[in-house]
């Protein structure tokens, strides 16, 4: 009873953005749901090896995380093509202000990243999570997660018409 | 250092977060105060930054996910629990002294677990599974009056009451269920939205007494769970316990309660 207890508590704390961060990667809302739920499937059958409570929110991040790619590699072995995937090639959105973009545009803007960039900057700006919490999570060290927040979101925002700093001609030296 | 260079690491920047004690950034953000040509880029990019988070931070959650999850979880556990019962049942039967231990843990441990399987979270879940994944329709027919007489005479609940709304709906037939040694009548519908072909109802009305579930709904007013795909509406009337369910939301289930 208290085990149930327990498991009810993580998932009404956690499930919220585990969703997001999993619609933040998939964009569909079964698969998302899916991610979801098999993530506290795993922890129902493993989470009790995990010594530092302290990590937990790591943990299901992390497993999410795995599962995806796990999903992504299924995948791509045995390709499955809905017409929404067809959006994916259109050209990147016209020059605008953020701010009039909607959810939908900019996970799909974060849809035309490279994949390596999607997971950390989901995680960046869904959890504020730290950069050693992204690192940690994505079990990558965090000098890589810093250099790919860098240009993932450099490459978001040129996506999304605003201002970067990326390389420019005339560098004014400070 | 140039500014580029500088805007580079300010990038990583969130305002509000613990970002500003990274000795890197909190370098860049002392500079920042310093050029005003950098100050002004910082400000837009915390208004940029602030947009961004609060994008993504309105992905919406589906209704229901939350009890899916947990209800998914008690389906796993019971049968976790049960096939490591029918482990110890089959090792022990072997040995005679163990038949009397277990013929006393039957008469009295046994069903006080019984108990913990009884919630309606796990009813909810087990016939949305039967509902989802196939079930052979005893009969098959549009009249109501036939469902209800055939009910009757396989001793599964008949006396339903159906809501108005729902009265109106074409049934396409019924199959008897079972749950917690009760039988539990299966009513199917039409709703009358295109279906795949093969498909007969998309509709799924579960009746079954009370007494069967711990912690059945207390009225006539209808809770509403999200189950699998399924939307559903949950009330008590009378002595018996209704279910019903359909894909889409709650709204779409409303128009027939």
């Amino acid at each position: 009873m208290a085990e149930s207890l327990e498991f009810e508590g993580l998932v009404a704390r956690y499930y919220e953005p585990l969703y997001q961060f999993a619609f933040s990667l998939t964009r569909a809302e079964a698969d998302a749901c899916d991610l979801t739920q098999q993530t506290f499937c795993i922890w129902a059958a493993k989470g009790h090896q995990l010594r530092d409570a302290s990590k937990v929110k790591t943990w299901l991040f992390t497993t999410l995380h795995r599962e995806f790619l796990g999903s992504r590699r299924r995948q791509t072995r045995y390709p499955h093509v809905e017409l929404e995937a067809a959006a994916a090639d259109l050209p990147p959105v016209p020059p605008a202000s953020v701010n009039l973009m909607d959810t939908p545009q900019v996970l799909q803007a974060l849809a035309q990243l490279e994949e390596i960039y999607q997971a950390p900057i989901a995680l960046f700006y869904l959890q504020d999570c730290s950069y050693n919490e992204i690192a940690e999570t994505l079990q990558v060290p965090m000098g890589t997660v810093k250099s790919r927040l860098s240009r993932g979101i450099s490459r978001l925002q040129e996506l999304l018409g605003g201002e970067t700093a990326g390389p420019h001609p005339e560098q004014t030296h400070l | 250092m140039n500014l580029n260079e500088a805007k580079t690491i300010l990038l990583l920047y969130r305002p509000g977060t613990a970002d500003a004690e990274d000795p890197q950034i909190a370098g860049m953000l002392a500079l920042a105060k310093r050029e005003p040509e950098m100050a002004r880029w910082l400000e837009e990019h915390c208004a940029r930054q602030s947009v961004l988070r609060a994008k993504f931070r309105q992905i919406t959650v589906p209704a229901g996910l939350k009890e899916q999850i947990i209800s998914e979880q008690a389906v796993r556990a019971m049968t976790i629990s049960r096939q490591r019962r029918n482990t110890v049942f089959a090792a022990s039967a072997a040995m005679a002294a163990i038949v009397m231990f277990l013929f006393v843990l039957s008469s009295s441990w046994l069903p006080h677990h019984r108990n913990d399987d009884n919630t309606l979270a796990i009813y909810q879940n087990q016939m949305v599974k039967i509902a989802l994944l196939g079930y052979y329709m005893d009969l098959a027919t549009n009249d109501a009056e036939q469902i209800r007489a055939y009910l009757a005479k396989n001793q599964a609940p008949s006396d339903y009451v159906l809501p108005a709304a729902l009265q109106k709906v074409a049934p396409t037939g019924c199959a008897v269920e079972g749950w917690q040694d009760k039988k539990v009548s299966m009513i199917c519908f039409r709703t009358g939205k295109p279906l795949p072909p093969g498909q007969q109802s998309d509709m799924w009305l579960f009746v079954v007494d009370r007494a069967s579930l711990k912690n059945a709904p207390a009225s006539r007013s209808p809770q509403f769970t999200m189950v699998n795909r399924l939307i559903t509406a949950t009330w008590t009337e009378g002595d018996k316990v209704y279910l019903l369910g359909t894909e889409g939301n709650e709204p779409a289930i409303q128009q027939f309660l």
